[in-house]
């Protein structure tokens, strides 16, 4: 009875304690949103596909942290708002090669670091590339052949190569590991200079990272120290929207100016325009192919490879795929770069006849294949069409579905034998201006790691380590155009697209500043 | 009663271990590996390594899930393989914004859905019993998706009368108008669900004697429905909701993707997809947990709203 009688609780105190935690939870997980945005000035709201989760430029990964980084940091060159890939002086007065491994530096006087961390020196720039390399970076390869950067005076260094590195210009000096932190505030921060992930020590850009809630907003505002071109807008609110359809919603409301939009809703944004809204549609550098393991017992027959690269019909996917707004590809390499193709060896609308003739010379006929690919919709709808093609020719295909952590492993030693069971592969990769990037991963070092296809050649492989070190860019196009040619002739891959990278904006707002490819470049945004 | 308290608390750790252990087992089981999503395609098998060390991967897998929850028992779910932050200090982040979520929809749900069960008993094969009716079955019948995403597109972008994404950030009438559109979207289905069961319940309860008592006495009729009969009627319901808790939680899921809202249902979406373990043992943990908590709450809930109940514990 005791123990009852403690215990007990009338209804009415029940009831009323209930809704006194109710209201106090409720209470709880408001406040926690109570931050103040500021909107006194101007504020660009805009729309990243996902969260921040890396802003140490050394060790970068993904472009929605570097497109963070661009704001808060300051590299040697960056790349120039517009429609035509090209780089432009931002931290350095100058840069000049001086010979085709050596490259000369001059910063502009005055960059300060936030925090006290002084000004912006050559010496500082000489630890921000080094360590990539001394600290094993997983971005060190962004780097190439860096051999070390010597010092001349405060402003001036020369980048030191072991042997040429065209990239450099294109990715290195302007993209992720470009970025220039300041030596004495990242060792103080993590005693070897290694990474600093999310705890930027100070920063050197037009902005800084005034507030971080993950997976609700990325709030940069302008940074009081900067002594460059003032940036557009007082503050920028990044928010991640996973969800393109979500995010279109968004912009409807009124609750971001600026967003990336899905090929499926293009269509309709160009007929049925919002009101002081602009469409800009700008081909992505993304490349998507099938590719084939060229070592599966059912696949190693050439003909077999050939049969279903003639009988695949590549504006017949994208239709599908891509409701007829993507462009079909020549190559891994986008129009507008250096190696790009005018044309594939097959034609993108394949051919049947021919088709079935290479599945009659391998004797494969009524041959059943799997295809792998990612669950997002275009790619399982494109993998049935590819079933529909390929079935025209008595191939029968199966479509196995994956979700992202499942199928980035599908095709690596390191991760079990899924390997040697893997057939035809409907693959999606994300790319710099830089043919390199591209090829870098289809080298016979490669086979296995990310060369899923296992496609293997020694004229490729002397092309690939050639082309990074050639200056002349005529030679450098052809070098890239024949190894395309050489992976495709291998039958290993048929290229289907880059996709598009279409993005809408309220005029009365903002006039954006982006790369050719559509990436924001947010410190480079003007107000209307 | 605390004896049934004490069984209760070692059940719920039972439940909590088993569950939890057997999500670990199931994670490991499928394909994918967090150190190659973390470190890029230019990773070495050096630098994976690595990784794998760091997390505990290159343990046994018994020896990872005992480490796993000597680490949970001392508050350590871990770290975040991307941002290097605590697990514990993300989820506990988040879910403020789920509970909030949670409660809010339920909340309105029953102050909807028990008035109008109760009527539809009252008024019996009336013409108003057979529309609530048919709306309530409506309300379950159409998915929670559907109406999210037509709710977002009426009130958000046709109508501007409420934001369309996140949590809000101007203050507490700010937070509430973000609330409002996830929370009718999570909880319009559970409207129908438990006005059924509340009618279904009380027309039970109002052919029983005690209830013919109190008529037989004279007894106003509100007063009676209210506090006689609702009473025992609302015990299924109160059951229901502890245990629709899980259900709550995958509807929060989908509302906190469509609507953009922090929340434990994105977090653990995105940390499988990356196969961003200790997340996810973190927020299946505090989920399971929840669970846990609330159908012991719906128990207690229902003894003290029900003198049987308490008598036989």
């Amino acid at each position: 009875m005791k123990s009852k009688k403690g215990l007990s609780l009338d209804r009415r105190r029940f009831l009323q304690s209930s809704i006194a935690t109710a209201a106090g939870v409720m209470a709880y997980g408001s406040s926690l949103s109570q931050l103040i945005w500021a909107a006194e000035g101007k504020v660009l709201r805009v729309r990243s596909y996902a969260d921040i989760n890396k802003l140490d430029p050394g060790f970068y990964q993904n472009a929605y942290n570097v497109d963070v980084m661009n704001c808060i940091y300051s590299k040697l060159l960056n790349y120039k708002p517009g429609t035509d890939w090209a780089t432009e002086l931002q931290a350095a007065e100058s840069v000049e090669q001086l010979d085709p491994t050596h490259i000369r530096f001059k910063l502009r006087p005055g960059i300060m670091f936030t925090g006290g961390y002084g000004e912006m020196t050559a010496e500082d720039v000489k630890f921000s590339f080094e360590r990539v390399i001394e600290q094993n970076s997983p971005m060190q390869d962004d780097w190439g052949p860096l051999d070390h950067v010597e010092v001349e005076d405060k402003y001036t260094g020369v980048i030191v190569l072991s042997k040429p590195f065209v990239p450099i210009w294109n990715v290195s000096l302007p993209y992720g590991v470009g970025h220039i932190v300041s030596k004495q505030a990242v060792l103080e921060a993590t005693k070897d200079g290694g990474d600093f992930g999310m705890k930027p020590p100070c920063f050197s850009g037009p902005y800084v990272l005034a507030e971080w809630r993950p997976n609700q907003a990325v709030i940069l505002k302008r940074n009081p120290q900067w002594s460059g071109p003032k940036p557009g807008f007082d503050e920028i609110h990044i928010l991640p929207i996973d969800d393109p359809k979500t995010a279109e919603t968004a912009y409807r409301a009124g609750d971001i100016d600026f967003t990336h939009v899905s090929l499926s809703s293009l269509k309709e944004l160009k007929s049925d325009t919002p009101p002081d809204t602009v469409v800009e549609d700008r081909p992505s550098l993304y490349y998507i192919y099938v590719g084939m393991n060229m070592e599966h017992p059912k696949l190693q027959d050439i003909n077999v490879r050939r049969a279903v690269q003639w009988a695949i019909n590549v504006p017949q996917l994208l239709e599908v795929g891509y409701f007829g707004q993507a462009e079909v590809a020549t190559g891994m390499v986008a129009p507008g770069l250096v190696g790009h193709r005018e044309k594939a060896l097959v034609p993108p609308e394949g051919d049947l006849d021919k088709a079935r003739q290479f599945l009659q010379q391998a004797g494969a006929e009524g041959l059943t294949l799997r295809i792998d690919v990612l669950n997002e919709s275009k790619f399982t709808t494109m993998a049935q069409m590819i079933q529909a093609q390929l079935g025209q020719i008595g191939i029968t295909l199966e479509v196995d579905v994956h979700d992202p952590g499942s199928f980035w492993t599908i095709g690596m030693e390191s991760e079990g034998e899924r390997w040697k069971d893997m057939q035809l592969i409907l693959q999606r990769f994300s790319m710099v201006p830089d043919p390199f990037y591209a090829t870098t991963f289809f080298t016979c070092e490669q086979v296995g790691n990310w060369n899923w296809e296992r496609f293997c050649n020694e004229r490729f492989d002397k092309l690939n380590a050639q082309a990074m070190t050639v200056q002349d860019e005529q030679k450098r196009t052809e070098m890239y155009q024949e190894m395309q040619d050489i992976m495709e002739d291998s039958g290993g891959y048929r290229f289907l697209t880059h996709e598009a990278s279409p993005f809408i904006y309220r005029e009365s707002v903002m006039t954006p500043g982006t790369r050719p490819d559509g990436r924001p470049l947010y410190r480079y945004f003007e107000p209307a | 009663m605390l004896l049934y308290l004490t069984k209760r608390l070692l059940l719920a750790v039972a439940i909590v271990v088993l569950a939890v252990t057997l999500l670990f087992v199931m994670i490991h089981s499928v394909p994918g590996d967090p150190a190659s999503v973390v470190l890029g395609p230019r990773a070495t098998p050096e630098q994976k390594a690595l990784i794998h060390e760091k997390m505990g991967l290159d343990e046994p897998l018994p020896m990872q899930i005992a480490l796993f929850f000597g680490d949970a028992a001392q508050g350590n779910m871990g770290t975040d393989v991307f941002t290097q932050r605590p697990v514990r200090d993300i989820v506990f982040g988040e879910l403020p914004y789920t509970i909030v979520l949670i409660l809010t929809s339920i909340t309105w749900a029953s102050l909807v859905g028990i008035p109008l069960g109760c009527y539809s008993a009252v008024r019996r094969n009336s013409f108003v019993d057979k529309i609530i009716g048919v709306l309530s079955v409506s309300m379950i019948a159409i998915p929670s998706f559907v109406m999210a995403v037509y709710a977002l597109l009426i009130f958000a972008v046709l109508l501007g009368w409420l934001p369309a994404i996140g949590s809000g950030n101007g203050g507490f009438w700010d937070g509430v108008q973000h609330l409002i559109l996830p929370a009718f979207a999570v909880g319009v289905g559970w409207v129908g669900y438990i006005s059924r069961i509340v009618r279904a319940s009380m027309l039970e309860v109002l052919g029983e004697s005690h209830v013919r008592m109190a008529r037989s006495f004279g007894l106003p009729e509100r007063r009676i429905i209210v506090r006689y009969a609702l009473r025992l009627a609302i015990l299924p319901t109160v059951t229901v909701l502890g245990v629709g808790m899980a259900h709550l939680l995958s509807a929060a899921v989908f509302a906190e993707v469509v609507f953009a809202r922090p929340g434990l249902g994105a977090l653990i979406v995105h940390a499988v997809d990356t196969r961003n373990y200790p997340v996810v043992m973190g927020t299946v943990l505090v989920t399971t947990a929840l669970f846990v908590i609330s159908t012991t709450l719906a128990d207690l809930v229902n003894a003290v709203l029900d003198p049987r109940v308490r008598e036989g514990l």
